[in-house]
């Protein structure tokens, strides 16, 4: 029995690195994407913030699992193969950059104009003034709503299984049908549980940190 | 130093300054009075290209000031009623930031200026808290210190006292005070009359867009030439005393 355990959990751990892979990508390169999207909505330049604002509604207005199929079943019609991998990271890159982009809006909208006169008649420019004064202010404002997203970003990744990539659920699910026994997806499940607690700590240490200034 | 020709600002169809003119010297200090809406912060904010006026021609130690040429600006500093200090940043950093960032100051040599202002503000011992952690005296008196660490010619005040708890007016006003001694020229927008009549050279009174008149103190508050001056010195001193 503990063998079996033992056995069945270095399965999954394997199946857990594709996890781990997506999330990290996921996660650097929505978050640029929600910057960008950020500082393109806040900016007066309409055609932008048309595209933008299509953008996040289509993106948050229709169901990931949608936009997964999409990407690998629907991409090919039109002649575009994207391997499980990459059809995955590029659709959760673009969903949750489309998330990123409507909560960094949020927070930087709430820091109060007299910030930005404050800096203008400092003689900062632009850029200065952003990325000294604004963001620095945002980043605090945003990261209780920030956190949330990082853990739905761990269970959303399980999506990835019907589109046959490997992760951390798909193994669970091979062994559960192989051996025909429970303990597999309990044993998924405290891999979630720990992942998610793990993000939930560093979290609660970043905002411990940002709280020295209120 | 600053002059002032026939400006004219509108907020689309309010007109809120109308052909405002006027010239200050190196070294004088002028209070801004009148109602509230009659532009003075407008006219404040638009020296400093806070906002664009419509027409008319604004010249800084001689230089025009457009939006091409905003090194003009750049000779003046501002504090607010908000005080607007950056939450994030110590006080020490306050004062730091834009000398480095927009002076390229060497820190310590930044660092040691803005130990300097602190002291003379009395907040020296303030230097590593936040602005969340100091009283909105304190945090005015950081402001004006952030403000002289760029090393302004021309110091612009909107109504720096008034958000401030009676008990914490005066020590504000002292710094400004200390300030107009040291010869810096000075704007003042003001519902403190005591304080304008002591420390200001002239006082411009504004009404609707206008600067209707501008004179010594003595003259406005001992002789106020028109009834309309009367009318709000009267109305703004009973409203200082019932608020003491
Ligand atoms: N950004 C703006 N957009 C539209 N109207 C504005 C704007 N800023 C000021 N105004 C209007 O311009 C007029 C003058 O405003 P201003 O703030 O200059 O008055 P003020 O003399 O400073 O008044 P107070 O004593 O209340 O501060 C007011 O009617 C105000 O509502
Ligand atoms: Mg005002």
């Amino acid at each position: 029995m503990f063998d079996y355990i033992v056995n069945v959990s270095g399965y999954i751990l394997e199946g857990s690195l594709i996890t781990f892979q997506l999330y990290l990508v996921t996660a650097v390169f929505s978050v640029g994407l929600g910057i960008a999207g950020a500082l393109g909505k806040i900016s007066k330049i309409p055609f932008l913030q048309a595209i933008l604002s299509f953008y996040t509604w289509v993106f948050r207005g229709t169901p990931l699992l949608l936009q997964l199929f999409f990407a690998y079943y629907g991409l090919p019609v039109l002649g575009i193969t994207l391997q499980p991998f990459p059809a995955a990271a590029l659709t959760f890159i673009i969903n949750y950059g489309a998330y990123f982009t409507e909560i960094f809006r949020g927070g930087i909208e709430s820091i109060p104009e007299g910030q930005y006169e404050a800096a203008e008649v400092l003689g900062l420019n632009y850029r200065q003034t952003m990325s000294r004064i604004i963001i620095p202010q945002t980043v605090k404002r945003v990261l209780p709503a920030t956190s949330n997203e990082a853990i739905n970003l761990v269970k959303d990744s399980a999506l990835v299984a019907v589109i046959g990539l490997g992760d951390l659920l798909r193994s669970a699910k091979v062994s559960v049908t192989r051996d025909f026994s429970i303990i597999p997806f309990i044993i998924a499940a405290i891999f979630y549980l720990v992942i998610s607690s793990i993000i939930v700590t560093v979290f609660r240490k970043l905002e411990k940190k940002y709280s020295v200034y209120e | 130093m600053i002059k002032a020709k026939n400006i004219c600002k509108s907020f689309t169809d309010l007109e809120v300054l109308s052909n405002v003119s006027f010239a200050v010297k190196q070294g004088e200090v002028i209070s801004i009075i009148g109602p509230s809406g009659s532009g003075k912060s407008t006219l404040l904010r638009s020296l400093i290209g806070l906002e664009k006026i419509n027409s008319g021609q604004l010249f800084i130690e001689g230089t025009q000031v457009k939006d091409d040429n905003k090194i003009a600006y750049r000779k003046m500093g501002m504090v607010f009623q908000g005080f607007n200090l950056f939450p994030h940043k110590t006080v020490l950093e306050n004062l730091i930031e834009a000398p480095l960032v927009v002076n390229k100051e060497k820190k310590a040599l930044a660092i040691k200026r803005a130990e300097n202002l602190l002291k003379k503000v009395g907040l020296f011992d303030k230097k590593n808290s936040y602005p969340a952690q100091l009283s909105g005296g304190q945090k005015q008196r950081v402001a004006i210190a952030r403000a002289l660490a760029m090393k302004p010619d021309i110091m612009l005040f909107d109504e720096p006292t008034s958000s401030l708890d009676p008990e914490l007016v005066g020590e504000v006003l002292t710094v400004i005070k200390d300030l107009a001694d040291e010869n810096i020229t000075m704007l003042i927008v003001t519902h403190e009359m005591g304080f304008a009549r002591d420390v200001s050279d002239r006082v411009f009174f504004m009404d609707q867009g206008k600067i209707i008149s501008d004179t010594v103190p003595e003259k406005i508050f001992v002789n106020p030439e028109s009834k309309r001056i009367q009318t709000f010195l009267t109305k703004i001193l009973s409203q200082n005393d019932s608020s003491q």
